[in-house]
């Protein structure tokens, strides 16, 4: 097991976001979070990234903590006029093996070019970032967190603002790094890319949360109760539901693994 | 035609003009880059009244100098975040209501103290009259810059394009801006000494927006910085000194603008870039018609036959 949350109270000391929360990640999981605006989604990977501590409850490491964590959060303070080329912004995902002084090793090289390459951005690696559509902006993104090589990815609403295309294009990175053993914490809002690619869904809202398998979780009923739909909404999301597979599993009642 | 090289005073100002043109040109590039051009203008002034008030006390010396413009820049640049964070009004107002009220209260006291110094050297700096002292400390405030840019220059880099990213790669992630801010105002007190508190934002941020307009990446970018402020320090001294009665500290900063209009006008990311935005996105919607014509013509063709 690579991460073990049990009973984290989450936010800022005297007003908790999230009362109690506790998950489970294994490596090569696919762990969406789901809530709505102000449901403690990014609190959350903040903790996770030990940039604010929790309130109470604990956050273990078993296989040890990672030496450091990629993430790719939103991207409402990037500066996209900073003199600096694609191909940069990617190998910024050794930045922390390099030190102050040293420079990029070859293999390091080798991997910003097969992550640009992966990312299919390699023709358009020394373009200034200014240039660049908001999907290819993204793209190089997720080639930096390529470049990072940790065994725990975090990304908050990756998709937002991007077409289609890019959005399955990097679903199916996504796929390839949990193949490859990694495990993948992802803030999503589509309901549907969730059910197709992740194997594990937490709910946030309405200061609770709950875990499970995403078709336990992401149920009509829940999702109206942890305040991330409306009771009109849920008549769509049934029709979803039934386009999909597991249409059995959605008229089970909820087991609820986490409920406080 | 080399006259100006004969007189000692030139040669001084020069060699300090040079010195302060490697420190300051780091440092207005980043300031530029992290969007805090005009929060660097508004530290000149704050650093004011530490300075005179230092002056009035201590006399004229560079020691107290420092320690009197640290103080009052530290202390507004503190002021004005907590009145961003605590009250209504922003970051913005908040800074400029700050230095301000730091400019007036330094003249004020200046004036009232019934200064020696003459207040134009105050606005407009002294660098053609410059002492040991200060090219001393123009000196130590170039290396103690050029070392600290070592240390920092990936984090700073980092932090400015992605501060989010930034944020969660580090333990410690706010040192690195708040060591670039102690080295902006220690900069800003040497090109006051050089320029005076109106100019002295002039030689750090004029070459640096006029060098964006010609590079894209952050090594070309700081080299040209730094080689358009020593242009503009050699040129408008020397322009100082063949037109009487102007200072030299308006003539630098009159040549680096003068450099920025023609890198704005002429410069590949300046107003050419605009127009050829416009340009292909002109010739692409063409083609799109084109196409959309060549289409219509197949289709036609297709039912004809």
């Amino acid at each position: 097991m690579l991460l073990k949350a049990s009973q984290l109270a989450l936010g800022y000391a005297g007003q908790p976001l999230i009362k109690s929360v506790s998950f489970q990640v294994e490596p090569g999981e696919v762990l969406a979070v789901v809530g709505h605006n102000g449901s403690g989604k990014s609190t959350l990977a903040k903790t996770l990234l030990d940039v604010i501590p929790p309130i109470s409850g604990t956050l273990e490491w078993p296989e040890g903590k990672p030496q450091s964590i990629a993430y790719l959060g939103q991207r409402t303070e990037f500066d996209r006029r900073f003199p600096i080329r694609v191909r940069d912004l990617a190998a910024m995902g050794a930045w922390q093996r390099l030190g102050l002084f040293g420079w990029l090793k070859e293999k390091d090289q080798d991997l910003v070019e097969y992550a640009l390459e992966r990312t299919n951005i390699a023709h358009i690696a020394d373009q200034p970032l200014h240039v660049l559509s908001a999907g290819q902006l993204q793209r190089a993104l997720f080639s930096r967190a390529i470049v990072q090589n940790t065994p725990l990815i975090l990304l908050d609403e990756p998709f937002t603002a991007i077409d289609q295309t890019t959005e399955s294009y990097l679903l199916g990175l996504i796929d390839d790094w949990a193949a490859e053993g990694r495990a993948i914490i992802l803030v999503l809002h589509d309901l549907s890319a969730v059910l197709k690619h992740c194997t594990k869904a937490l709910l946030l809202g309405n200061n609770e949360a709950l875990f499970g398998s995403p078709h336990e979780v992401l149920t009509p009923t829940n999702l109206v109760d942890y305040g991330y739909l409306s009771q009109s909404q849920v008549g769509w999301l049934e029709t979803m539901y039934a386009d999909q597979a597991e249409v059995k599993q959605t008229n089970m009642k909820p087991k609820v693994l986490v409920n406080v | 035609m080399f006259e100006w090289l004969d007189y000692d005073f030139m040669k001084r100002a020069l060699l300090a003009t040079s010195i302060l043109s490697l420190s300051v040109a780091p440092v207005g590039a980043f300031l530029v880059l992290r969007r805090l051009s005009l929060a660097g203008e508004a530290m000149a002034h704050a650093i004011v009244p530490g300075i005179v008030i230092a002056f009035v006390v201590a006399g004229l010396s560079v020691f107290s100098m420092i320690v009197g413009g640290l103080i009052a820049g530290v202390s507004v640049a503190l002021f004005s975040v907590l009145l961003a964070n605590k009250t209504i009004i922003r970051e913005d107002a908040s800074l400029a209501s700050m230095y301000l009220l730091a400019l007036a209260l330094g003249i004020f006291i200046l004036s009232a103290a019934g200064s020696a110094v003459p207040l134009k050297s105050f606005l407009f700096g002294s660098i053609l009259g410059i002492g040991d002292d200060t090219l001393m400390l123009i000196g130590a405030t170039a290396v103690i810059t050029l070392i600290s840019f070592a240390f920092i220059l990936r984090p700073l880099i980092v932090s400015t394009i992605d501060p989010v990213f930034y944020e969660s790669q580090l333990r410690r992630p706010w040192i690195v801006g708040h060591l670039f801010m102690f080295l902006v105002v220690l900069n800003l007190l040497g090109a006051f000494k050089a320029l005076g508190t109106l100019m002295a934002v002039g030689l750090m941020i004029l070459p640096a927006t006029a060098a964006r307009y010609w590079v894209s990446t952050i090594t070309s970018y700081l080299i040209l910085t730094f080689a358009l402020a020593l242009t503009s320090s050699w040129a408008g001294l020397i322009i100082s000194f063949y037109v009487p009665k102007v200072p030299s500290g308006p003539a630098i900063v009159l040549v680096a603008g003068g450099i920025f209009i023609i890198s704005l006008l002429f410069g590949p990311q300046g107003f050419r870039l605009a127009s050829q935005v416009r340009r292909t996105s002109k010739r692409s919607a063409e083609k799109k018609t084109e196409t959309a014509k060549t289409v219509l013509i197949q289709q036609k063709r297709n039912k004809v036959l």
